[in-house]
């Protein structure tokens, strides 16, 4: 049943409907305007299950009514969806639904925007004749801390099930008994705790999955719905805000193929709470005090001024316009060339220049049709979840082979068909290898480049962190050219960038080296370079926009230092934390759902970010606090309002030239799709990605040792790489190499969130099973590691010579360890009596 | 021929009629009319004399209503149990034209349920001085907990104070408002 | 000693214990015979065509042509799986057991040459848990056929393998239905899948898949032996062969006959079962096993017992099982009865199974208790309407067919009951009779 079959006419109800041979008759009646009610089918759930009966209908030339949600359609076939026959089936069924169903709306979350009553009113009989008793469950009950169940409401759909089975693949949530006794529930009732559980909720056509957030909170006809973008991560899902009062009270997704494939992550759906935490930053602050915008604006500006252009900015959630402004300030107004985007450092412009070529950019929707998929580090579960299961889905419905690169072991690792671990600080290394071996070479990275080798449409998805090595966005030109990619449509890099919106700061000109539209510009210096310049004194005074650098930068010791040293510290935050704390002027952010903005998501699509939810009372607009300031410093930006900067920042910026905001409209506009679009490297001529790779590993880097890291066994794991004996990860001392890597659960979003808070993870050192014998360490274990006590968690699939740390918890956050080089640590094994 | 008012003209051309009112006065007539009409009138007056005064001394007394009179709102609660009928459904501020209540929900807590479900309204509020009195409501109520009460007297200094509260509205009227009787 | 009305071909020998080793059915019945001169001397079309001709129907109920459903198997290399029903739930039936018991190797032969038909390199045998002994047999004769070459790699030198595993049900009768049987197989729930796509083409583990009943596959041997015509020769025109039918309830002789198909029921039930016990007589008959629609004695005894002639009375022949309801079976009870086990069995998938055999159960308690109206009555025919033809399988009609009929054909006494809950016919009959009968194989 390909989708791409021929175009066919039917006749339903007497009309004709255009239809392609194949696709569900639900899907075609539904394009060609007719109704047909449904409980079951989802198409984004997989094959129809035909399970509530609900869209029966009478297909001339076969005795039996059919379902529609499973008759795939044929060319010249006639369907009747209202005659007696359909009507009695329909009527009859909605009458067994309601047999078992408590019909307690009035009480029911649901009441209101529920499927099954729109469907009883619409198809049912209208009357009952039950007058036995229901049948009973315990209500509600807990299915998990985010989601109430009551089993009494349930109409066995099957589609959080399928959800569980087929699409976050955690296999959790099961049909247990049978019959009418059947309900849904995990094995022996535990709690399901999975990343992308709310979505259940998001799909049940009835009111047995709820969200405690949203528990009688409002009624549909007391809400409004907002349409916005998550921006708690780079995945910028497309939201829905339920909002009542003025307030964000639920968030629902708002189905978009193109980004989120209608599904949100537990991040995103329940994060909304921290938008009215107690540590919310609510107006202007000097030296912690609360203070009017005026005289905090004067104390910012004067600060400016002082520092005679020894400022630097770093710009960390922030929106394109937001993250423009900012850049010019820095740049006309301060005459300071010192702006970065990122936590640490990265590519030089031109190599950023290469990889936003359109023809080696790939698409979200490029990997549901991918044939391979690399996943190079980073694990989509932590960094981007929704990209998590959309490689699960491209594997699972259209067979493409996925590989996985990274230091640390991935949720998607059991579908990988290769799997290579490097040494943390070797992933530079590796891609130089993984590019070779894809040309023919024989090296560590053969087994993954034989599934990427030849492949066709190629999609590869990598974590920004590892460009953070000299080389490594080089050799990932490399791959690109090895598998043709410039030339493959459907084929691409993915970039999993460490902030939410680091691709549209850096489009902005948020880049030292780069202005607006990555054009060229005085060179400025990275964040790291700033954090030293500071230290130094060479640099006095900081503007931190929506950026934590003792939470979310690497070397905090070091952080602490330059802020410490820094004569003068601007902070624009959400919320109170340690950088805001050692900040002369903080001043408040805006949240996702109080801005108003554009952001671009990886794949180059710029995303509306609308205003939903009412402000605190004195936070104001940012992008008119940023131009207010501009005029303080005596620059006329002319900007006054959000069409006024996004007037600016489309004429600034080339890749964005002539977009239109009504373009982006509701869905996003790829920059790369728009008709005309420039390429960023306009005027600059290189070689395309497709020719000579220059600039590719250094040779210094090329003959490091090797310290490829032997994976454990996994049944399809066919990765070979050195063995551990060989790399400097067992050092003779036995000293173990640290990599972090940024739990998904980690900072303000659990931390700040009362729903949430029951995930706020704890540091734990995860090392693998053969030094943990060495050190006598098993499961729960308290180490400490480098100064940092935590618990030690032996895994299966961690390689030998390697602890991973989380970065970024509040409590032994893994960022203080590292200095911007592979950093060995020692474990300490600490007695029950000392910790 | 048409008549401007305004024109001079119009003025001119009317005839002043005089227009004599009753007959001349003196005479049997005249003390005809100075009793006669007047004893009349009286025989009226006299015969109502013995029915008692039919004024209803407001705020004294209060005119009596018929049962299905439509006054304020009154939410209910169960007579055995004590708990409040009204479980925050919002089906009322749904039906509401006026657009006049506000329900935000809660959940009970066991050990201290509020009403008999599983939810109940925190906030259930009436802008009186926004209410038409439909009794939109009240049909709308699946559970009776809002019916349209008999109290009429509503009015107040203060706005603010026309907003009724939850327990404003469970409270029973400190007077009763009478209602008619059979057939009255 | 048969019945001389009784015509055996698959119960043949069956009294002897030797049957059941691979040296008794060698020597009794000329075992594996077939086999070798199927497996060395003929190809698989021509196996295909034999029982094509031979019009052998499916015994499991449905009683479709096994050799064109063979034949929709898609030629290719890719694995294709032959699974035997032997999951024999439906209450009434036990005519496979008995196969099974007294003959494992003729069902086993069966299986390799249809496996050869339907070039499947391996087979199942999903048998109902609670047949412990029988399929402890079926693995001592699956060993013994391993054993001399019968099965497994390179069949007697001929370069075609075939795997047979003996498979136990976890005692659900929906696994009976095919497509719940190849979930249930797979290891997952056994519910039933959507069809299509037919097992024949996206069966088990997704390949090519031929399901069928025990016995069916148990006449395959003696069809491809004895060949397409040789088998016409028996029953009628469009029923051809020998059935084994169980007969039960209220008869003196309860049992398996194997007959010719077309035989007069009233023969089978009064001469081979013995008819009716002294001092009563039969009100009426399932004439396939309990999903079929009961017919009343007057009109169902005198007909052929063939699979066109019940379905031209409005019934079926289904698995060939004979449930007789004497005079003092309560039709009211038996309905409650049979729909409580529908209930117990059903799923849950679909809805109107799950809850209309639910608000059957609850409507007829009602009305065994003479809490119900004459409205109820009507109420329960329309239920049973709305099921039928709604359902993903076919287990929510087995119960929407027979209790329709029993409400339709019994109106009165079903209105008696609910007016005198407490005048059962016989209480006896109804507690320890009916559900006893109706009831063993839960």
């Amino acid at each position: 049943m390909s989708p791409a079959g021929r175009e066919v006419t039917i006749t339903i109800d007497g009309r004709e409907v255009p239809a392609v041979e194949g696709e569900m008759l639900h899907d075609a009646a539904r394009k060609g305007d007719v109704e047909i009610p449904y409980f079951c089918y989802e198409p984004k759930l997989g094959d129809p299950v035909g399970a509530c009966r609900m869209c029966l209908v009478e297909i001339e030339g076969i005795p039996k009514l059919q379902t529609s949600c499973s008759t795939p359609v044929r060319e010249g076939m006639v369907v009747h969806t209202r005659t007696e026959q359909v009507k009695e089936a329909q009527n009859s069924v909605v009458e067994f639904l309601l047999v078992n169903h408590p019909l307690d709306c009035p009480v029911c979350d649901k009441g209101g925007e529920c499927p099954l009553q729109d469907i009883s009113y619409g198809w049912g009989p209208g009357k009952s004749r039950v007058i036995d008793e229901k049948r009973h469950f315990e209500k509600p009950i807990e299915l998990s801390p985010l989601v109430a169940i009551d089993r009494e409401r349930c109409i066995l759909c099957y589609r959080c099930v399928r959800f569980s089975q087929e699409v976050s693949e955690d296999a959790q949530l099961q049909l247990i008994e049978r019959g009418d006794r059947t309900y849904v529930g995990t094995f022996d009732d535990r709690p399901y705790v999975a990343p992308f559980q709310g979505n259940i909720t998001d799909i049940c056509p009835v009111g047995a999955l709820t969200n405690y957030t949203y528990r009688f909170r409002a009624r549909p006809w007391d809400i409004e719905h907002a349409g916005s973008v998550c921006t708690i991560c780079p995945s910028q899902c497309n939201v829905s805000f339920t909002v009542r009062d003025e307030k964000v009270k639920r968030v629902i997704s708002r189905d978009n193929h193109e980004v989120d494939d209608g599904w949100l992550c537990d991040r995103g759906r329940y994060g909304f709470e921290m938008f009215d935490a107690p540590e919310r930053v609510r107006e202007p602050q000097l030296k912690g005090g609360a203070v009017s915008w005026e005289q905090a604006l004067e104390a910012v500006a004067e600060g400016l001024r002082r520092a005679g252009g020894k400022v630097a900015a770093i710009a960390g959630d922030a929106s394109n316009e937001e993250g423009f402004l900012l850049q010019r300030i820095l740049r006309d107004a301060l005459g300071s060339p010192h702006i970065d985007s990122r936590p640490s450092r990265g590519p030089k412009a031109d190599v950023l220049r290469r990889l936003a070529e359109p023809n080696v950019s790939a698409k979200v929707r490029d990997i549901d049709e991918a044939d391979a998929i690399l996943v190079l580090g980073t694990d989509p579960l932590h960094s981007s979840p929704i990209l998590d299961l959309r490689v699960r889905k491209a594997i699972r419905r259209n067979g493409a082979k996925l590989v996985v690169a990274t230091e640390r072991p991935t949720a998607l690792d059991g579908g990988a068909e290769a799997i290579a671990r490097y040494a943390p600080g070797q992933a530079a290394h590796f891609v130089g290898e993984l590019a070779s071996a894809i040309g023919g070479s024989d090296n560590v990275a053969t087994p993954v480049a034989e599934t990427l080798r030849d492949a066709g449409k190629v999609v590869v998805i990598w974590g920004e962190r590892i460009a953070r090595e000299d080389g490594a966005a080089e050799a990932l030109l490399d791959v690109a050219a090895a598998t043709n990619m410039s030339t493959t449509d459907g084929a691409g890099l993915l970039e999993i960038p460490d902030t939410t919106n680091a691709r549209g700061l850096r489009e902005a000109g948020c880049l030292p080296d780069a202005g607006p539209g990555l054009s060229d510009t005085t060179a400025g210096k990275s964040t790291e370079e700033i954090r030293e310049a500071l230290i130094s004194g060479e640099l006095t005074t900081l503007v931190l926009f929506g950026a934590d650098p003792l939470r979310d930068f690497p070397d905090t010791p070091a952080w602490e230092e330059a802020l410490t040293a820094a004569d003068f510290v601007l902070t624009f935050s959400m919320h109170d934390n340690a950088t805001t704390a050692k900040s002369d002027v903080v001043l408040p952010l805006e949240t996702h759902a109080e801005k108003d903005g554009t952001v671009t998501h990886p794949d180059g699509r710029l995303q509306r970010v609308r205003p939903s939810a009412s402000r605190p009372e004195n936070v104001v607009p940012n992008i008119l606090v940023l131009s207010e300031l501009a005029t303080k410093l005596g620059l006329d930006t002319g900007i006054d309002s959000q069409p006024t900067a996004f007037q600016a920042l489309t004429n600034a910026v080339t890749l964005y030239n002539g977009i239109e905001d009504e373009q982006i409209g509701g869905r996003g506009l790829r920059w790369q799709d728009r008709e005309g679009a420039t390429s960023a490297r306009t005027g600059t001529e290189q070689p395309g990605p497709g020719g000579p790779p220059e600039g590719g590993s250094p040779d210094t880097q090329r003959d490091a040792p090797i310290s490829m890291v032997q994976p454990d066994p996994t049944p399809r794991g066919v990765a070979s790489a050195d063995p551990p004996s060989g790399g400097p990860s067992t050092a003779a001392n036995g000293d173990l190499l640290l990599g972090t890597y940024r739990d998904l659960w980690a900072g303000p979003v659990t931390e700040l969130n009362p729903p949430l808070k029951f995930l706020t993870p704890q540091q734990r050192v995860e090392i693998s099973r053969t030094d943990a014998e060495r050190l006598d360490l098993k499961s729960g274990d308290k180490v400490r590691v480098n100064g940092i006590e935590a618990e030690a968690h032996v895994k299966e699939r961690v390689p030998a010579g390697v602890v991973f740390m989380a970065e970024g918890v509040s409590d032994g956050n893994a960022n203080a360890l590292l200095n911007g080089g592979p950093v060995q640590v020692k474990i300490e094994k600490l007695d029950e009596a000392t910790a | 021929m048409s008549f401007d008012p305004k024109s001079a003209s119009y003025l001119d051309s009317i005839e002043v009629v005089e227009v004599q009112r009753g007959p001349k006065p003196g005479g049997v007539g005249g003390a005809y009319r100075a009793f006669g009409e007047t004893l009349r009138g009286l025989k009226t007056t006299m015969a109502r004399l013995i029915e008692g005064p039919m004024t209803i001394e407001y705020p004294e007394e209060k005119t009596p209503v018929y049962p299905r009179f439509r006054g304020r709102h009154k939410l209910h609660k169960f007579e055995d149990t004590g708990l409040e009928k009204c479980v925050g459904c919002s089906l009322c501020a749904a039906a509401c034209p006026a657009d006049c209540i506000r329900v935000v929900a809660a959940e009970n807590i066991p050990g201290d349920r509020v009403s008999a479900g599983e939810r109940y309204a925190a906030v259930y509020e009436i802008n009186l001085s926004r209410c038409i009195f439909c009794g939109y409501c009240e049909i709308a109520c699946p559970f009776d907990a809002i019916t349209m009460g008999h109290d009429y007297e509503m009015a107040d200094y203060d706005r603010r104070d026309l907003i009724f509260t939850k327990e404003m509205l469970l409270a029973e009227p400190v007077e009763r408002t009478p209602l008619k009787s059979e057939g009255e | 000693m048969a019945h001389r009305l009784e015509k055996r071909v698959l119960l043949e020998h069956a009294e002897d214990p030797d049957l059941r080793t691979l040296d008794g059915y060698r020597r009794l019945a000329g075992g594996y015979e077939t086999l070798e001169r199927a497996y060395k001397e003929m190809e698989q079309d021509e196996v295909l065509q034999e029982l094509e001709d031979s019009g052998l129907r499916g015994r499991g109920g449905a009683g479709f042509s096994m050799g064109k459903k063979a034949s929709f198997l898609p030629r290719g290399d890719m694995a294709k799986y032959l699974c035997c029903n032997a999951d024999e739930s439906e209450p009434g039936a036990f005519k496979d057991r008995e196969l099974m018991q007294r003959n494992p190797h003729q069902l086993i032969e069966g299986i390799a040459i249809a496996a050869l038909a339907a070039d499947a390199g391996h087979a199942f045998i999903f048998i109902r848990g609670e047949y412990d002994e029988q399929a402890d047999i079926l693995d001592a004769a699956v060993a013994e056929a391993y054993e001399a070459g019968y099965l497994g790699t390179n069949i007697l030198g001929c370069h075609r393998d075939l795997e047979l595993v003996v498979h136990r049900g976890a005692g659900a009768y929906i696994c009976g239905e095919e497509t719940a049987l190849l979930d249930a197989l797979e290891g997952k729930r056994g519910n039933p899948r959507l069809k299509p796509p037919f097992p024949a083409v996206q069966g088990l583990y997704g390949g090519p898949t031929l399901i069928n009943n025990v016995e069916t596959l148990s006449n395959v041997p003696h069809i491809v032996r004895r060949g397409a015509e040789w088998f016409k020769g028996f029953g009628t025109e469009q029923s051809p062969g020998t059935k084994v039918v169980s007969v039960s309830g209220g008869v003196r002789k309860p049992g398996n006959y194997e007959v010719e198909l077309g035989i007069p029921t009233r023969e089978l039930i009064y001469d081979l079962a013995g008819g009716p016990e002294e001092g009563h007589e039969i009100k009426a008959f399932f004439p396939g096993g309990s999903s079929s629609p009961v017919l009343k004695a007057e009109e169902g005894l005198d007909l052929p017992y063939s699979f066109e002639a019940m379905a031209e009375a409005g019934s079926m022949l289904g698995s060939g099982s004979i449930i007789v309801c004497d005079d003092r079976v309560s039709i009211p009870h038996l309905a409650l009865r049979t729909a409580r086990f529908y209930h117990h069995e059903s799923c849950g998938k679909c809805v109107p199974c799950r809850e209309g055999t639910n608000w059957t159960v609850k409507m007829l308690e009602r009305m065994v208790r003479g809490e119900a109206t004459p409205m109820d009555l009507d109420i329960v025919s329309s239920v049973q309407q709305n099921i039928i033809g709604h359902c993903l399988c076919v287990l929510g009609d087995s119960m929407a067919m027979p209790v329709g009929a029993m409400v339709r054909k019994f109106r009165e006494e079903f209105e008696e009951v609910m007016a005198n809950p407490d005048l059962v016919l016989d209480p006896h009959a109804v507690v320890q009779g009916a559900p006893e009968t109706l009831g063993a194989s839960t």
